[in-house]
């Protein structure tokens, strides 16, 4: 059963020849990791908009839990590519940001805290301001303010997009393990195939102009690494490399189509 | 020749530092010392040689001994500190009142920007009037007491201020907005814990060049029957051609301005210690 429910949405700005997003169709339950994966102009990032609430649909339905998405909301934390934190608060304040928002009480905050910063491993870094921290620790703050908020799916958007390769592929291992705790829906977006094939539960191809979803996939990379493979051993599976070849002929196709 | 490359020593690296030209490095301190340190001594130089007459530039021995009686016993029934006093009382009412006024009204504007194209015709307009200029329209309106006095001072801090604070509210960044909404934040929680933090540094800066400017106002607002004050002492002894008082005036005013500015910066640091980073 689907947490986040979207139907036949459409998105068109105005001023803008074409849809950004045309008749998407999908739905998030809440043990899957959805990756959107696609090029630039492909409306990923106008999809995750609309599921946050930043953006409202031309045509169809947004809708959570069964009732209609009307803007941004707590049930739907967003982890972004720049990661948003408010540098006049130290890491605990940003992590702790949400559930004070909330009301929730200072004692049952500060064990929440502790526990997701343990869960993204800065258990140490509470006290530290966040200009000090390098690219990868701002982002794994950020998914930890977006868990201890009692968020019930989590959008990511981009978010390892600006880490080189190596804290890239750290922070993936560490997304997978956080999901698979926090038995949390996880919808994230992409234009890395790799990424998306690693990570995704299941996956959406997306091809612009107007964007739109063209092919859909079920990978199961990411459990074979939580059964305890490596990601070595998955990145270089035939299995893995011949379809990342597939997805990227299938996106070079799209955007040739496009360009003719 | 490549083997007698291989004979040369390797030149041994001197420890990173920048080109001096062989000017001796001085801190920066040191070199405003310096600065201030000739300036005093030319003072000296011009009035000792008696080449500039004590009327146009008393010594600074007799400056000296003027400051010490003006401490004692004073200049038109205040002492030194009491002019001083009543120069920063009008000071400090003038900056709570732009303050209390142009934060507020700045964030105003900053989320409405409807408000901007409505107050921004009558601000740039009166910004750049040098205060002397509608001085005399404050005193037909506001009379000569007090009141005229800290609104003049109260002008000149408040555009700064709310310039300042309209910046900043507009520039504080977008996704740290949608961060505090989608984690729930109402309209009230995101100005108090996003968008007032936010702006924070840049009515800092407001207010240090609005104290500047304020500062600056007081000889002026002190041409207002003014019985104390700073500028007051200074326009007085002027007529009297006291010289050596302007001069006394002149270095309070300057120095106080530069303990302001210091403490402001101070303030910065400490209120706002991210500003600048890159984040």
């Amino acid at each position: 059963m689907s947490l986040l429910q979207v139907d036949k949405l459409t998105v068109h700005y105005p001023g803008q020849p074409l849809p950004a997003l045309q008749q998407v169709s999908l739905g998030l339950s809440p043990d899957e990791l959805l990756v959107a994966l696609g090029p630039s102009g492909c409306g990923k990032s106008t999809l995750l908009n609309v599921l946050a609430g930043f953006i409202a649909p031309t045509h169809g339905t947004v809708q959570f839990d069964g009732k209609p998405v009307s803007g941004p909301g707590a049930e739907r934390a967003v982890v972004f590519q720049n990661d948003g934190l408010l540098p006049w608060l130290d890491v605990a304040g940003n992590v702790a940001f949400g559930l004070k928002l909330q009301g929730v009480p200072a004692a049952q905050r500060a064990a929440i805290v502790a526990d997701t910063l343990q869960q993204v491993g800065l258990a140490d870094a509470g006290g530290k301001r966040v200009w000090e921290l390098s690219g990868g620790m701002r982002q794994r703050v950020g998914i930890a303010r977006a868990l201890a908020s009692q968020s019930r799916v989590l959008l990511m958007d981009e978010p390892f997009g600006a880490l080189d390769a190596f804290t890239r592929e750290q922070m993936q291992q560490l997304l997978l393990n956080v999901w698979q705790r926090s038995q949390r829906g996880v919808f994230l977006i992409t234009h890395d195939i790799e990424e998306a094939l690693f990570l995704a539960t299941s996956l959406v191809l997306m091809s612009p102009g107007p964007g739109r979803i063209v092919q859909y996939l079920r990978p199961t990379f990411s459990q074979r690494f939580l059964a305890g493979e490596s990601v070595r051993a998955i990145k270089s599976d035939p299995e893995f490399i011949t379809l990342r070849e597939e997805l990227l002929a299938s996106l070079t196709r799209t955007q040739h189509e496009e360009a003719a | 020749m490549s083997q007698q490359e291989h004979v040369l020593p390797v030149p041994t690296a001197p420890a990173a530092r920048q080109r001096t030209w062989g000017i001796r490095p001085l801190a920066p301190w040191q070199w405003s010392s310096l600065s201030i340190g000739s300036l005093l001594l030319l003072w000296w130089a011009l009035s000792a040689s008696g080449l500039v007459p004590a009327l146009f530039l008393p010594s600074p021995a007799a400056v000296l001994t003027k400051l010490q009686s003006l401490v004692v016993q004073g200049y038109m029934e205040a002492t030194l500190q009491q002019h001083l006093l009543a120069s920063l009382q009008r000071m400090l009412l003038a900056l709570l009142a732009a303050v209390g006024i142009g934060v507020p009204l700045g964030i105003l504007i900053g989320v409405f920007p409807l408000l901007r194209h409505w107050l921004d015709p009558i601000i740039e307009f009166y910004r750049p009037l040098p205060p002397l200029a509608y001085l005399p329209l404050i005193v037909i309106w506001f009379g000569i007491g007090e009141v005229s006095k800290v609104l003049l001072i109260f002008l000149a801090i408040l555009a700064p201020v709310l310039i300042a604070t309209t910046h900043g509210v507009a520039s504080v960044h977008s996704i740290r907005q949608q961060a505090a909404l989608s984690l729930g934040a109402s309209r009230g929680q995101l100005l108090r814990h996003v968008i007032l933090p936010g702006a924070l540094p840049d009515i800092l800066t407001g207010i240090r060049i609005g104290l500047g400017a304020g500062w600056s106002t007081l000889v002026a607002a002190e041409l207002i029957a003014a019985t104390r004050g700073l500028g007051f002492m200074i326009q007085s002894a002027a007529q009297f051609l006291g010289t050596d008082i302007v001069v006394l005036g002149i270095i309070a005013i300057a120095l106080v301005a530069f303990v302001l500015e210091l403490g402001l910066r101070r303030l910065q640091r400490v209120l706002t210690p991210w500003h600048g980073k890159a984040l």
